[in-house]
């Protein structure tokens, strides 16, 4: 099948860093002590009308207003398909429910957290915000979550060109999660800064949480950021085989090492997930500007969708955000292409490639 | 790129039967999985479930899974029927190791979680809960089956509520057409849980008696349990294996009705959408679909609005539907693929299964569900639909494999 | 026993409070503001909350959502419904 470019030509992101303004890049760096990242919101009444907005929950406002700015910035453009991923989904509604129910003794329970449990809650709220009848999944593949749901987009795109998709992510910093997966070492043992994440290596991870939003189209358009040229996922790979995929999936989009501009570490500060990444990053990379991003927004199972946020807007502004860097290479003249290696778990590994749009 | 996807194995179990033939001989034999909960603790024990009546320990053993290692009930399940699917299309180690394993659930391992909320976030010492530690993520059922079965090419999960196996078996196809794997195996499960049966409860569309789709007095759903997955393979990868597929996935459709989280519009443009979307892509007349399985979960809502689609698909020629879901209750995100593997069994065996317990037809439609098995029905096509919250309506087409 | 006069502004308050209408429920919301519908907007989800309400706080249970639509219309008619039936 022949390859063909897909071009982002919208953008909404919600996370822990100042980010749900497009026209400013990182202009400030958001410090936490304390291993949780919670996101840096808006005013919700600039997006949802407040009959609506009573009801919901944070993560669904955050993933509302996030899909409603990445719109209006593909200039209201209408999607044809709206395609979600998360990890946890809507846990904190979840954990209500539960709470009542073992409280009451399943007595007296009332619908509302209920309802807005189910993990393709997001998917279907922006469908009947902007009434798009056409496509509608929902990704909860952990780790391959959100490239699962590109994945979807860019072979629909393939079949028909005219269409646009809207996909999206969102997960959320739940104290209930955090309850239980700090006792399996997820998360740092000590309150850790997340600018200071890498500093110390050590077994776990920040929480980390956000929503992004991304218009998918099969046409540039002037509001385009960049252009997508191919995603691919390898599940528990051995370091020689992921490797090995890494260089063909390069060779594929007819590209070596060395043709790479911006190299995205997905290494999350957990010392026992980030040696394969950084072992890649340090044989292959050297001459590519390399950048972090786990300490800006934390780990989350959708967190690459942070990743391609940055790398979009590294290619769309040619600017590097110096709170990012992890190495130090001579200036590019321009920077053309940018390579995402994400991890989760150190078992779900993906790899994202985009070029200047 | 018109890839034919062909369907070559098929593994199902629920409240009527652990697995494919024993699911047909019930369907067959009017012989239903509806009842009390006996193994689910909770105190709504008169509301009528279709529960599969092994304890957790039982199914583990039917599984052949490790004990202790963190198999949610519905994680074990969802092995029970894939166990069955590659067993039935005889897959070797390396075309395990090969294919994608697409899953799907609504809630995962929510049951374990319930059960053990408060000690999964305050004990830090071992103790039963501690296997599971993190399966409530709906993912991980996906990838704990997976390495049971030592599934490497992809593992993921859908989770779009009651359309979540529909979706997930609609994503392996396409994942075949754009030759980005030859084989997958995919399909959906999902566990009784107080979670869910309160859920649904608190939005009062649960019957109190055992459900009548499309009846006029109906009342509501009864919850079920079960899994069902089904091998899909390209047609070169079917010609290369020389095996023999038991029906073609012939078309598919995806709409959203984009009316409200838990309700479906009074007019089913979702479910008309999905249904029109699923016989565009295989080019076919309404004329040539022989049965459909509805996905009459017996809630005033939910038949309305399918029944109206239906009749405006058809016209004057409906073809004979039913809803199975008398027999199995209504078993969420592994209704999809439950329900396939039914589609399957009435293409393969020229049969329609009855739409149990319907006795006054809707004042609003003008078609009736069969109520009487059929034989020799003379099925080319069956039309599988599975809608959901938050407007999720999908709709598979089934054919057989000559 | 309370009357319906009495029950209004508790009721009123419960209501605000449970279906999180504090920004919404402006000045000119009162008791005979309709709540479903062309009034507020609320929908059906907002019904079921009401009637989980009732049995909560009055102990009163409403079988079928159906019936709630005659019974809900403003803040008044609720009063009026609970001054009847409450236990």
């Amino acid at each position: 099948m022949e390859k063909k470019s897909y071009f982002v030509n919208g953008v909404g992101v919600i996370s822990p860093q100042y980010t749900f303004d497009n026209t400013v890049f990182l202009p400030q760096p958001q410090e936490y002590e304390n291993t949780i990242l919670k996101c840096v919101v808006p005013d919700f009444k600039a997006y949802i009308q407040p009959v609506q907005l009573r009801r919901l929950s944070r993560l669904l406002r955050i993933g509302l207003s996030a899909a409603i700015t990445c719109l209006r910035d593909a200039k209201d453009e209408a999607p044809t398909g709206i395609i979600t991923s998360t990890g946890y989904g809507f846990l904190d509604d979840t954990a209500k429910f539960l709470t009542e129910l073992l409280q009451q003794d399943e007595k007296q329970l009332t619908p509302t957290h209920f309802m807005q449990s189910t993990y393709n809650a997001l998917g279907g709220l922006v469908a009947s915000h902007i009434q798009c009848t056409g496509y509608n999944t929902t990704y909860v593949s952990k780790g391959f979550a959100f490239e699962t749901a590109l994945c979807d987009a860019l072979m629909r795109l393939n079949e028909d060109a005219s269409q646009h998709f809207l996909v999206g992510s969102y997960d959320e910093a739940d104290a209930t999660q955090f309850a239980v997966n700090s006792k399996a070492g997820y998360y740092r043992a000590e309150p850790t800064n997340n600018l200071k994440l890498f500093e110390r290596p050590a077994a776990g991870s920040l929480q980390g949480e956000g929503a992004a939003f991304f218009f998918i189209s099969a046409h540039k358009t002037e509001q385009t950021w960049c252009s997508i040229k191919d995603t691919r996922m390898m599940y528990a790979p051995g370091e020689e085989e992921l490797t090995s995929a890494l260089i063909d999936f390069l060779l594929v989009n007819l590209l070596s090492a060395e043709d790479v501009d911006i190299f995205i570490n997905g290494a999350s500060g957990d010392v026992d997930h980030d040696g394969i990444i950084n072992r890649i990053g340090e044989r292959f990379f050297t001459k590519s500007e390399q950048l972090r991003f786990k300490h800006l927004c934390g780990e989350y199972c959708t967190a690459s969708s942070f990743a391609l946020w940055m790398g979009a807007s590294v290619l769309k502004k040619q600017q590097i955000p110096g709170i990012a860097r992890m190495n130090c290479v001579p200036e590019k003249a321009s920077l053309k292409n940018v390579l995402i290696v994400n991890q989760y778990g150190g078992r779900d590994y993906t790899f994202i490639l985009l070029e200047r749009g | 790129m018109s890839q034919r996807i062909f369907i070559t194995g098929f593994g199902a179990i629920t409240s009527i039967g652990e697995n494919v033939d024993e699911n047909f001989q019930s369907l067959v034999e009017a012989r239903c999985g509806i009842g009390k909960a006996d193994v689910l603790e909770t105190v709504h024990r008169d509301m009528p479930v279709c529960e599969i009546k092994l304890h957790d320990r039982e199914l583990l053993e039917l599984a052949k899974a490790p004990g202790g290692k963190g198999f949610t009930r519905t994680a074990t399940l969802g092995l029970i029927a894939v166990k069955e699917a590659i067993r039935s299309a005889e897959l070797s180690r390396q075309e395990i190791h090969d294919s994608a394993f697409i899953s799907a659930t609504s809630t995962g391992g929510i049951r374990e979680f319930e059960k053990y909320f408060y000690q999964l976030q305050e004990n830090t010492g071992p103790g039963p809960w501690s296997q599971f530690r993190d399966t409530a993520n709906p993912g991980d059922h996906a990838e704990r089956i997976a390495d049971e079965l030592g599934i490497k090419k992809y593992v993921g999960t859908v989770s779009t509520a009651c359309s979540s196996a529909a979706n997930a078996i609609m994503m392996g196809a396409q994942m075949i057409k754009h030759q980005q794997v030859d084989r997958v195996i995919c399909g959906g499960t999902e566990a009784l849980s107080k979670f869910t049966l309160n859920g649904f409860n608190s939005l009062f569309i649960l019957d109190k008696e055992h459900c009548k789709p499309f009846d006029e007095k109906r009342k509501g759903l009864n919850l079920g349990e079960g899994a069902a997955y089904l091998i899909l393979e390209s047609e070169q990868v079917v010609n290369r294996s020389r095996r023999k597929p038991v029906a073609e996935l012939k078309g598919y459709g995806n709409a959203n009705d984009a009316f409200h989280q838990t309700a479906s519009s009074p007019e089913g443009t979702g479910a008309w959408k999905a249904m029109l979307e699923a016989l565009q892509s295989a080019h076919l007349d309404p004329v040539h679909v022989g049965y459909i399985n509805a996905h009459g979960t017996a809630t005033e809502n939910n038949d309305l609005s399918e029944g109206l689609a239906i009749q405006k698909i058809f016209g004057d020629d409906v073809p004979h539907f039913s809803s199975t879901k008398p027999y199995t209750g209504h078993t969420l995100a592994a209704a999809g693929s439950i329900e396939a593997v039914f589609s399957i069994l009435a293409l393969r065996h020229q049969v329609v299964f009855p739409n149990l317990n319907f006795g006054q037809p809707m004042k609003e439609l003008t078609i009736s569900p069969v109520t009487g098995i059929l034989r020799n029905a003379k099925i080319e096509y069956v039309l599988s639909n599975s809608f959901g919250f938050g407007g999720n309506t999908s709709s598979l087409l089934l054919g057989s494999a000559a | 026993m309370q009357t319906t006069e009495e029950l209004i502004p508790e009721v009123q308050a419960l209501i605000i409070k449970s279906l999180n209408l504090e920004e919404i429920a402006t000045e000119s919301f009162d008791e005979n503001t309709i709540l479903f519908g062309e009034g507020l907007g609320l929908d059906s989800i907002d019904a079921l909350e009401i009637i989980v309400l009732l049995d909560k706080n009055y102990g009163i249970k409403i079988q079928d959502p159906k019936d709630a639509h005659k019974v809900f219309v403003n803040v008044r008619t609720i009063a009026e419904y609970i001054q009847k039936n409450r236990r």
